[in-house]
């Protein structure tokens, strides 16, 4: 018993003393520290926006810039996480919000303190200094269908799908679309706004009763992440591929198959890296007190000319030009 | 006793320590009043909802409240709800304070008894109630408040509960303390703890010797819910807005400070000082590796380590080998003897 208890206090205390060690290398800094907040760890989007986060510290040594988030999908977990960076004294934080209501309280104490605070994918949030969007939903919307257009040679049957209806980025997105075919008058949208609830299976029952019942139709535009993935599996097990036309949100990695066979005509997304980079770009730019311009240029791409407007709250919004429309040629640029 | 006795100093010497690391790791602002705070007033609602969990597993008989969060959410949202229908939360802050208080408290107190009954009356196994219960009360507060967040506010009450400090000690720990002090009054003092326990102990026996059996399964799931109740108000008081899908980490969170404080899960013994300080370390220790910076898996790991720390110091006789004196003074205590109701 007693040599057993011996071996395991020694474990416990080499394990405490390399804990120890590692968490001392990362303290003890006197330059402003941007920490970013993300909504989980460990998934890819979220890995490419930490590239981001460091490549943004290796080009701004003055700043000490770092990623963290919860393990696991609960605002309650990232709330903790924020907390406990308010008490540490950060001087900035870069938060992607799980849940934007949930986080009001935190993040109001938070400035209280005199700690900046910037958000991205919430323009709704009240208690922030600036949201950082990647893109106007109208603009990107239009950009998506443009491409469909263009595809489908200004001419035939076209149709739609979202996340749900009760999605407000997701109608915007479509709206926007429907109202940039509005330019060509070959074009002819039939039975819009089906519901994919981002759920790839799904959304291929669903694309293979709209080709049943529309054999000549020309044209996809979705919008959850999953939906290309649907849409395009069943335009590829119909032998379709390359006469349809499919252009909505997917990201590069999980779409590469189907961009090579053709199924998928062209992704859009915003690259989380560059919404990091812009993130942790504006949070040090309020760290300086330097004012925020309409029009502004923040270092980084798809961010040199950026709009800001009144947002939510007392803070501001501010859209970037994010958007990446990827096709099979383009998309190898943006692996994740 | 020994292994009781045990668990206690080892929680003290745990948080301890962890004190000691994180001073020295933080250059000392680890110990700063406002970070002392912080962590105080991150705590209530977790350890409200592990109290509730020991309870339930004291009743033994698989005795758990896997309903617990989603209670709590239910309570905040459907109050929230009912409330702002007849009050509005800026004109008469302390009215709508209050009836939201008051909702919270009868919703959590009505879903433990909801909680009691199946089990007690319908003879459902707790684990496969309190699941079932979860869910149905989660899909409630999806139902009304239509899967979106519901806005409290952050009227005059409800905002220095979850906000304010007295004598620089957050309201809400404060109540969080004494909320815990007067269970482990009642569970030492009162009739219902010595049944409590003793049932947990042997149940066929407690039958036998004529124990209010439903009645106290009743008041333990009541007491839970009424846990949840006020936990779901403290979440709102801190968080100005109250959702369904909050915290749905706490629910493993709750049942691993349960089983670290050295609460039995075949029933019969808990502590509620040892839960309040078993909260305490998980806090310590995440907000420390939130203080390096270290990643959030890290303290996914730490968590297993601490767990299996104490599942061998309940095993194994380390704090005997660790503080010798103690295993003395125990070991002088004439074994065998009854259960006794040890809180």
């Amino acid at each position: 018993m007693k040599t057993l208890s011996k071996k395991f206090l020694a474990g416990t205390a080499v394990a405490a003393a390399m804990l120890t060690g590692s968490i001392g290398t990362l303290l003890a800094q006197d330059k402003p520290v941007i920490a970013t907040v993300v909504k989980i760890s460990g998934i890819p989007w979220f890995d490419r926006m930490s590239t981001g986060v460091q490549a943004f510290a290796e080009a701004n040594p003055d700043v000490v810039a770092s990623q963290s988030g919860p393990a696991t999908a609960d605002s309650a977990q990232q709330l903790q996480i924020i907390q406990d960076l308010v008490a540490k004294g950060v001087s900035a934080l870069a938060v992607v919000p799980m849940d934007p209501a949930v986080l009001e309280g935190t993040l109001k104490r938070a400035m209280e303190r005199g700690i900046v605070v910037v958000t991205h994918e919430a323009d709704n949030q009240i208690n922030t200094q600036a949201d950082v969007e990647a893109f106007d939903n109208a603009d990107y919307g239009a950009a998506l269908n443009e491409r469909l257009a263009k595809c489908m040679n200004n001419e035939g049957k076209w149709t739609t799908f979202v996340g749900s209806l009760g999605s407000r980025t997701h109608m915007q997105w479509v709206g926007a679309g429907e109202e940039n075919a509005k330019k060509y008058s070959g074009m002819q949208l039939v039975d819009p706004n089906n519901e994919s609830f981002d759920d790839a299976n799904g959304t291929y029952e669903k694309a293979k009763e709209i080709l049943r019942k529309h054999p000549d139709i020309k044209g996809f535009q979705t919008s959850a992440g999953n939906d290309v993935l649907g849409v395009g599996r069943a335009i590829d097990e119909a032998g379709l591929s390359g006469k349809i036309c499919l252009v909505g949100t997917g990201l590069p990695n999980p779409s590469a198959d189907l961009l090579e066979t053709g199924a998928i005509t062209a992704i859009g997304f915003w690259d989380p890296q560059k919404a990091g980079m812009a993130m942790n770009a504006v949070a040090k730019l309020l760290i300086e007190k330097k004012e925020l311009t309409d029009g502004m240029d923040l270092g980084v791409e798809g961010y040199n000319k950026v709009a800001v407007k009144k947002g939510a709250g007392e803070g501001l919004l501010i859209i970037g030009n994010g958007m990446v429309l990827a096709d099979k040629a383009t998309y190898k640029d943006y692996l994740f | 006793m020994q292994k009781a006795g045990g668990q206690l100093v080892m929680l003290v010497a745990i948080n301890g320590l962890l004190l000691v690391l994180g001073a020295a790791i933080s250059g000392g602002s680890f110990l700063s009043l406002f970070n002392l705070q912080s962590m105080a007033s991150q705590l209530p609602e977790i350890g409200l909802l592990a109290i509730g969990v020991m309870l339930a597993m004291c009743a033994g008989n698989g005795g758990i409240d896997l309903s617990g969060i989603a209670l709590a959410n239910l309570s905040g949202v459907l109050s929230a709800v009912i409330v702002s229908a007849f009050i509005s939360s800026g004109e008469s802050e302390t009215a709508f304070s209050l009836a939201f208080i008051f909702g919270a408290l009868a919703i959590g107190f009505l879903g433990g008894v909801i909680n009691g009954l199946l089990i007690s009356k319908l003879n459902i196994t707790p684990i496969l109630c309190t699941l079932g219960t979860q869910m149905a009360f989660m899909g409630l507060a999806i139902v009304v408040s239509g899967g979106k967040a519901v806005m409290v506010g952050s009227p005059a009450l409800l905002s220095s509960i979850g906000n304010d400090m007295f004598l620089a000690v957050p309201i809400s720990f404060l109540l969080f303390v004494i909320v815990a002090g007067l269970i482990a009054a009642v569970l030492k003092f009162t009739p219902y703890g010595l049944w409590l326990m003793l049932m947990g102990t042997n149940p066929k026996a407690a039958v036998y010797a004529g124990f209010p059996k439903t009645g106290v399964l009743v008041a333990t799931y009541a007491i839970s819910g009424l846990l949840s109740g006020l936990a779901g108000i403290i979440i709102a008081a801190r968080n100005v807005n109250v959702k369904f899908d909050y915290g749905s980490s706490y629910l493993l969170i709750a049942i691993l400070i349960a089983v670290m404080a050295g609460v039995k899960p075949e029933g019969g013994y808990g502590r509620v000082v040892c839960v309040v300080l078993s909260a305490v370390a998980l806090q310590l220790m995440s907000s420390l590796l939130n203080f390096g910076g270290l990643s959030n898996f890290v303290r996914d790991f730490a968590w297993g380590l601490l767990l299996l720390t104490f599942l061998a110091v309940g095993r194994y006789d380390l704090t005997g080998f660790l503080f010798p004196g103690i295993r003395q003074t125990v070991s002088s205590v004439p074994v065998p003897h009854a259960p006794k109701q040890d809180n």
